[in-house]
This record gives structure tokens, C-alpha cells and sequence, in this order.
């Protein structure tokens, strides 16, 4: 994650704005690639305009990317954009393979921003993206039924000039289903044009469509600005005008069903001036733009309003609609690394006050100093929680992403599967929502693939027809829990157990618990075979996941019953920017360890400590808690099992292990910093922490540490 | 000093266009707006001296722009760019047949954008000049 961060300061700053507005665009064409295959499956009629918008993301991916001299992504969509034209212009019709050519695209440009900021290789991207190309050739290739032309529909031509062909086809198309073609004039104040518009159109998509918006204020008194909406519908113009609550003049037909209603002539309906003619007598002439608001403001006076009324409607005109900023993550890092650091000199002053209060000759400016310190200390927190605060996005954005995945799969292999999805509102650090894809694809991928059974076994077995796959996300104190479970196959232990001994994953002769065996599934190197999968419904990969899920700090389990279903259950931290850590020593090593997964301190006496089978145990309330020694974990010397240890008790999810360790020394503030050298690939060690004056540490992963512990492993 | 509207949806579409129109070696005020109804509410109150627009937005398209302005005597002498992707021939005709003064196609070269917006502001109407025409 730091390392992708690393990878992308070399780029320019434009280069990073290309890519973040790419990544958006994408996304907006993921939501409306599965909008448009939702409609597919419910066999309803393609929505036009959901074909148009795609159509329009991919037109500005391809202008976005040769402007960035990116050729293969922009040939890609410049193809994508053809073959939408043809949709949107009832060139063709919509099928699962023009769907199928879409998702491609979108994932292989996906891929190709990815393989910007060097995730991939480049040349493969670029034979792929020719190779999808090709195929998207070969469907538009199919043969294409005639349009009709404009000519003969007996519309004035003015209303038509500025009509873009996607706007024309959609009046022919709205023609040819016998609807109306009217135009709706109204008039807005020119500086809250927009909400009366909103509603105007809005009132008018209710009973049909809006063709295209002409915003025409020679035509309206000074201050308004008038609008012709021309649209479709199939009401009458008297009945339309009374829905959108306008005078009867203010809508007339000018095609389709129906006799046409005479067009009322008004005043205001002058035919427009041809832009060369020139012909604007001294009469006509507006006033220059710039003396329009000065009259603007005088007008408003002299209607006894408040100047500084008038002034504050402008100035909210003048802003943009959205109140949202977007910041590069970058940004929000470095904001997070000073406050850690302030939180670094904070500890410094709490030492140093202590200090002065410790002496009677300074004792009462130690006293003033820590009451400062308290209150710096109080701001300190709020300032870390609103800037996490801001690291925050909600599960949502991943499992949409998932329901897409899952309503593709349906399509594409013919199951019944259901979706349940509740806690998508459940916040996380945005770095790690965007980890979390992938290894959440894959568990779920593993569900739908393997774990739910076909139609006639579900039947054969007593079961709905219709499988389940449910995804569940809460905050559980500091950490976030997210569960996929299904109503599947579920996973025989003994059978995973089997599989692994006859691979050499798992060791001949060692007794091994259900528990045990079931977490076999995550052991690397475990086969993918299909006997496997179907017998076991899982072992394909997990252990990536696993090792995912550990980068971030979290752990993952899994549960599950033959017949019933299988649950597999993510816990994770809510950031991972700054952490608490508690402090401690071993001999004259400092190691900082994550307090959120601190459970508790014990001060353990040698006689306490318990061994089973060359493990050390500690009776804590009467469940057995493995120990394990850091001096011992990473070598550090010998361990000394006369002398009493303090036990720090570690716990991911439901896991739990105890640390002996010499000393705790207190809390603090931190920030990991990834490591750079040979002490980065030492599993248990998950980076470096500043500690102010008194020198960097290494902080613990203590979900390596758990894991280890978990599966009785020695320490290497 | 001359001011120009950029008007692109695109975030990233329209720093490029202002960043080449920042370099024109002659100072400009250039006002942003991110869709057409921006567009309409900043026309009246500032003198423009060039439109630089797309062709492709959501709410009203840049060929109901270019009809705006070029309908309606208070603008019409404001030359305007299209800038627009390479799409269709017939809207490209249409920008022109509505009274655009020039048509370039993404992606466009900076100093192709920089020389004809050069070329018309150098025709543009003096701020509150009187329409003679």
C-alpha cells in the first residue's frame, strides 16, 4: 500500500488528475453497466438513457486519454463509444455478448491505469487491449438495420439545429412510438435558473421524455432567462401545461400524434435571427452583458430589496451546486504523519512536565505544565479523530462492487444466487476498503463458484432452489467485522484434512482438531484441484486472502457446516494511519505493539506457566491462552523462566495469545512507517515507529504473531 | 484584460484547456465552468472576450450553447471554440452551421489551441463595445 503511494509522487500533477478522473469515469460506467444488465435480466427494455450516459463516459475516457497520448486506452474507447453509438441510435440491440465486450473493457482499462502507476506490464495490457478490440469489432460487424432521415417529419427546422444526432434519433424514436413532440416554454429568474428548470423537467419525465434544453433569453424580460424544453409525451398540450402548472400557451405541439395544435402566435414566438443575418435593429440591441447585472441590482432596489440581499443570492448562484471537495489520499498522509508527529512532542512535554513536578524547587510550573498538557492532549485527539474522520468511506463503494460481480455471474453461469447485504454504511479507511477488493472478490467468487450447490443437488438436499450469499459488515470496539457466509455445501474438516496430508500441507501423525483442520483451507500450497473444491467447496486460494487480510492488520476465519453453509469472517482495523501502542522491553529492546489489539496485562509468575507438548500455556479463567516469548520470537537471547514476565494478551477476532515480555512501559502515539532494508520481510514485524527523543522501535504485526500462535507453529 | 470561459465537464479536460490559455503570452482572465447552466449565469456579468466549449456535457449539450450565444445579440459577436472528441461528423457541422467560430479536435496540441484562440480574440468585440453591425 505505502509502496503503490511510493510509486505514484514521480508523476505529474495533471498525469494524477487524469487518473482519479479516469478511475471516477469508470466507476460511473461499472453502476451503469450493471443498471443496463440488470434491465437485461428482467428482460425490461433498454433504457436509452442509461445507454446514453454510458456512452458519454466512454466518449470522455477516449478524449481523456489522447490528450494523455495513452493510445491503446483510447482506441479501446473509441470502439467502446462506437458500438454504444449503434445502441443508442437504434442501431442495434443490446445482447449478453455486448454486455460481456463491456465489463472486458471496462476491467482491461481499469487495468491499464493500474499498470500507469506500475502495477502491471505493460505490453500484455496492450496485446489484450488489441485482442478486445478485435472482438468488438467483429460484433459491430453485424449487419445494422437503416435509420430514416429527418426530412418529412414536418417539424420547423429551427427547433432542430441545435439537436445533436443522439437528440434527433431520440425524436424519430419517440415518433415512431406515436407520441407527441410539443415544446414547453417557460421562463426562470436568471440567477435560480436551475431548481425551476429541475422541476419543470423533472414534472415532464413523469409522463415522457425530455428531448433537449434550449436556453433562449433574448426572448424573456431582463432579469429571466426563458428555456424551450422540447420534449415527448403522450398528454395533450392543454393537459401537459396543467401538470407543470404553466399557462395553456406555454406548451404547444409541433409533431407527432394527433392533429397538430395550431401554434399560438405570441409575441415572444418571433422566429429566431438566422447568427449571420444581422439584421438586430438599435431597437432590439440588449444592454452589453456587463451593464445587465448593474441593472440587475438597480431593478432590485427599486423593489425595496435589501442590496445585500441581492448580493447574497449571487454570490450562492455563483456557487458550484456540490459542497464536496476531493483531496488526494496523499494529502490526508501527510496531514496524519504531523499530527502523529505533534502527538510525538506531546509525549515529550507530558515527560518533561512530569519531570519539573518531580522536584519540589519546579513543582508547581510541572503542575501548570501538565494541566497544558492535558489540554493539548484533549485538542491533540480531536484534531487525530477529524482527520480520520476524513480518511473514512463507507464498505458501500466495495460491495456494489460485489452485487455487480455476483448479478454477472448469475447471468453468465446460469444460478440462482441471492444476495444479502446489510452494514454497507460501516466506515473504513479508505486505504483499506481499496485493499479489501480483491480478497473479498475472491471469498465470494468461492461461494458462488463452489460453495452453492447446482439447482438439482439444492433440491436433491432439501434446500430452496435459490442459494445465499450474505455479506455483513459492523464495527466491533477498533475494529470492523465483515462476514460472508453461504447457504452452500459447507466444508467437511476431514476431508480438507486428507487432502492436505496427501499434498505434504498438512504433517502425518500430529492429532489435529476440528478447528485446526477446517483452518487448513488457508494453508498455502493447498491444491486448487476440483476434487477438492467440490467436495470441500473451498481451498482455492485462500491463502492469499489470508495473507491480504494480514498485510492489513486483520485476521480471517472461517466457519462452517457440511450441508449448512460455510462463514468466513474478516476482522480488520479501522485505520491503519496512527495507532496506539503500548510500549514494551525485552533485555534492551523496545518493540511497540498495537493497543487496539491489546485485551489485557498480566504479571505472570514462573509457577503459573504451564507446557503441553513443548507449547507453554497460562490458565486465564480457566481457558487455556498459548504464550509465546518475544525474546524468543525474534532471537534477542535467552529466556530467563525463573523470573517473573508480564504477559501482554493479544486478540484478533475470537483469537487470542499471550506476549511474555519484561517491561511494559507505557503508551504512546504512533505512526508506522514502512521499513526499508533487511528487516522488512521479518514476519511479526509490520514497520518502524518514531518515539521522539527516545529513538525509532519496531512494532509488532500482531496478526502474524496471533496466526503463529494459532497453528502451535515454532518459531523459526 | 480579456476574459475567457472555458465550459467542460471534465475536470482534468478543463485545467488542460485553461492551462494552454494561460500561456497565451498576453494576459487573460480565464472563468471555469463545469457544465452549460454555469455557463448561462456567468455570461451576463462578465464581457467575454472568448468561449472555449465542449460539445459533450450533461444538462444542456455545447451545441445548445453555441445557439445561445449565437442567437441572442448581447453574445453573438463573442467568438467560441468548439473543443470537442472526435465523434460525430454531423454535430461537428451542426457546431459550425450554429455560428462556432472554430472547431478543434481532441486531443488537440496547446499551441494549436493557443494560436487560434489568438487569432480570434484578436477579433473579439472590445469589453461594452456598441454592436455596429
Amino acid at each position: 500500500m505505502t509502496a503503490r503511494r511510493r510509486r505514484r509522487t514521480g508523476q505529474t500533477k495533471a498525469h494524477r488528475e487524469f487518473v482519479s478522473e479516469a478511475e471516477e469515469i469508470l466507476e460511473r460506467m461499472r453502476d451503469e453497466l450493471s443498471e443496463l444488465a440488470e434491465g437485461a435480466q428482467e428482460g425490461s427494455e433498454t433504457d436509452p438513457d442509461v445507454v446514453n450516459r454510458l456512452f458519454r463516459s466512454a466518449h470522455s475516457l477516449k478524449g481523456l486519454s489522447g490528450m494523455f497520448g495513452l493510445e491503446g486506452m483510447s482506441e479501446l474507447a473509441h470502439h467502446l463509444e462506437d458500438v454504444l453509438d449503434r445502441l443508442r441510435m437504434g442501431r442495434a440491440a443490446l445482447d449478453k455478448q455486448a454486455l460481456a465486450l463491456f465489463d472486458e473493457s471496462v476491467t482491461l482499462i481499469a487495468d491499464t491505469l493500474g499498470g500507469l502507476e506500475g502495477e502491471g506490464a505493460r505490453g500484455e495490457t496492450e496485446e489484450a487491449i488489441a485482442a478486445l478490440i478485435e472482438r468488438i469489432d467483429a460484433w459491430t460487424h453485424t449487419p445494422e438495420p437503416e435509420t430514416g432521415e429527418m426530412d418529412g417529419l414536418g417539424l420547423d427546422p429551427t427547433l432542430l439545429r441545435a439537436l445533436t444526432e443522439y437528440e434527433e434519433h431520440r425524436l424519430r424514436e419517440n415518433l415512431r412510438r406515436g407520441r407527441r413532440i410539443q415544446v414547453v416554454e417557460a421562463n426562470f429568474e436568471i440567477l435560480a435558473f436551475e431548481e425551476g428548470l429541475a422541476e419543470v423537467s423533472g414534472a415532464i419525465r413523469e409522463v415522457g421524455e425530455v428531448l433537449s434544453t434550449l436556453p433562449s433569453p433574448g426572448e424573456a424580460p431582463e432579469s429571466q432567462i426563458r428555456f424551450s424544453l422540447l420534449c415527448a409525451t403522450e398528454l395533450e398540450p392543454a393537459a401537459l401545461a396543467g401538470r407543470l402548472g404553466l399557462e395553456a400557451e406555454a406548451v404547444r405541439q409541433v409533431g407527432g400524434a394527433g392533429p397538430p395544435a395550431a401554434a399560438p402566435v405570441r409575441e415572444a414566438q418571433a422566429p429566431r435571427t438566422e447568427p449571420d443575418a444581422g439584421v438586430a435593429g438599435p431597437a432590439a440591441e440588449p444592454a452589453p452583458p456587463h451593464e445587465t447585472l448593474a441593472r440587475e441590482l438597480a431593478e432590485g432596489a427599486e423593489a425595496e430589496l435589501d442590496p445585500a440581499e441581492v448580493a447574497a443570492v449571487e454570490r450562492a448562484s455563483l456557487k458550484s451546486i456540490s459542497d464536496t471537495v476531493r483531496v488526494d489520499i496523499r494529502k490526508l498522509d501527510e496531514l496524519m504523519n504531523l499530527v502523529g508527529e505533534l502527538a510525538i512532542q506531546r509525549g515529550a512535554l507530558k515527560a518533561l512536565a512530569a519531570r519539573l513536578a518531580a522536584d519540589a524547587r519546579t513543582a508547581r510550573l510541572g503542575v501548570d505544565l501538565e494541566k497544558l498538557h492535558k489540554g493539548l492532549d484533549r485538542k491533540l485527539q480531536e484534531l487525530q479523530s477529524a482527520v480520520l474522520e476524513v480518511r473514512m468511506v463507507p464498505l458501500r463503494q466495495v460491495f456494489d462492487k460485489l452485487a455487480r460481480v455476483v448479478r454477472r455471474l448469475r447471468l453468465d453461469m446460469d444460478k440462482e444466487v441471492r444476495l444479502e447485504i446489510s452494514g454497507a454504511d460501516t466506515e473504513l479507511d479508505k486505504l483499506i476498503v481499496e485493499e479489501l477488493a480483491d480478497p473479498l472478490m475472491h471469498v465470494v467468487r468461492n461461494a458462488f463458484d463452489h460453495a452453492i450447490e447446482s439447482g438439482e443437488e439444492r433440491a436433491a438436499a432439501g434446500k430452496a432452489a435459490e442459494g445465499l450469499i450474505r455479506m455483513e459488515a459492523y464495527q466491533r470496539g477498533n475494529d470492523v467485522v465483515i462476514a460472508v457466509s453461504d447457504d452452500g455445501r459447507g466444508i467437511d474438516p476431514d476431508a480438507v484434512h486428507a487432502r492436505a496430508l496427501a499434498q505434504g500441507v498438512a504433517a502425518e501423525g500430529i492429532e489435529m482438531s476440528r478447528r485446526e483442520k477446517l483452518d487448513l483451507v488457508f494453508a498455502p500450497g493447498l491444491s486448487t484441484r476440483t476434487e477438492v473444491t467440490e467436495t470441500s467447496g473451498r481451498g482455492v486460494g485462500m491463502d492469499v486472502v489470508r495473507s491480504n487480510i494480514a498485510t492489513l492488520g486483520g485476521i480471517v476465519d472461517v466457519e462452517s457446516a457440511v450441508g449448512r453453509g460455510t462463514t468466513i469472517t474478516m476482522t480488520l482495523p479501522i485505520t491503519l494511519a496512527i495507532i496506539q501502542a503500548l510500549i514494551v522491553s525485552v533485555g534492551e529492546d523496545r518493540f511497540a505493539i498495537p493497543l487496539n489489539s491489546v485485551r489485557e496485562t498480566l504479571l505472570v509468575e514462573p509457577a503459573e506457566i504451564q507446557r503441553s507438548e513443548g507449547r507453554e500455556l497460562l490458565n486465564l479463567r480457566g481457558e487455556a491462552l498459548p504464550l509465546r516469548r518475544l525474546v524468543e520470537e525474534f532471537q534477542l537471547g535467552r529466556a530467563d523462566r525463573e523470573a517473573k514476565h508480564y504477559a501482554v494478551v493479544l486478540g484478533i477476532g475470537d483469537a487470542r495469545m499471550g506476549l511474555l515480555v519484561d517491561e511494559l512501559e507505557g503508551q504512546q502515539d504512533t505512526v508506522i512507517k514502512p521499513i526499508q532494508g533487511p528487516v522488512r520481510h521479518v514476519r511479526g514485524i509490520a514497520g518502524a515507529t518514531e518515539l521522539g527523543e527516545q529513538g525509532a522501535v519496531l512494532v509488532l504485526d500482531v496478526s502474524a504473531l496471533v496466526e503463529d500462535a494459532m497453528r502451535g507453529k515454532e518459531a523459526a | 484584460m480579456q476574459s475567457i470561459l472555458v465550459v467542460e465537464d471534465s475536470a482534468t479536460m478543463r485545467s488542460l484547456i485553461t492551462q494552454a490559455l494561460e500561456d497565451l503570452g498576453r494576459p487573460a482572465k480565464i472563468d471555469e465552468a463545469e457544465n452549460g447552466f454555469e455557463a448561462l449565469r456567468l455570461l451576463p456579468r462578465v464581457p467575454y472576450a472568448l468561449i472555449v466549449t465542449d460539445i459533450n456535457m450533461p444538462d444542456i449539450n455545447g451545441l445548445e450553447l453555441v445557439s445561445f450565444v449565437k442567437q441572442n445579440d448581447a453574445y453573438r459577436r463573442i467568438p467560441l471554440i468548439i473543443v470537442s472528441t472526435e465523434g460525430s461528423e454531423r454535430d461537428r457541422d451542426r457546431g459550425l452551421e450554429l455560428g462556432a467560430d472554430a472547431y478543434l479536435i481532441k486531443p488537440f496540441e496547446p499551441d494549436q489551441l493557443r494560436q487560434v484562440a489568438l487569432e480570434l480574440l484578436d477579433r473579439a468585440p472590445a469589453p461594452g463595445a456598441e454592436d455596429s453591425t
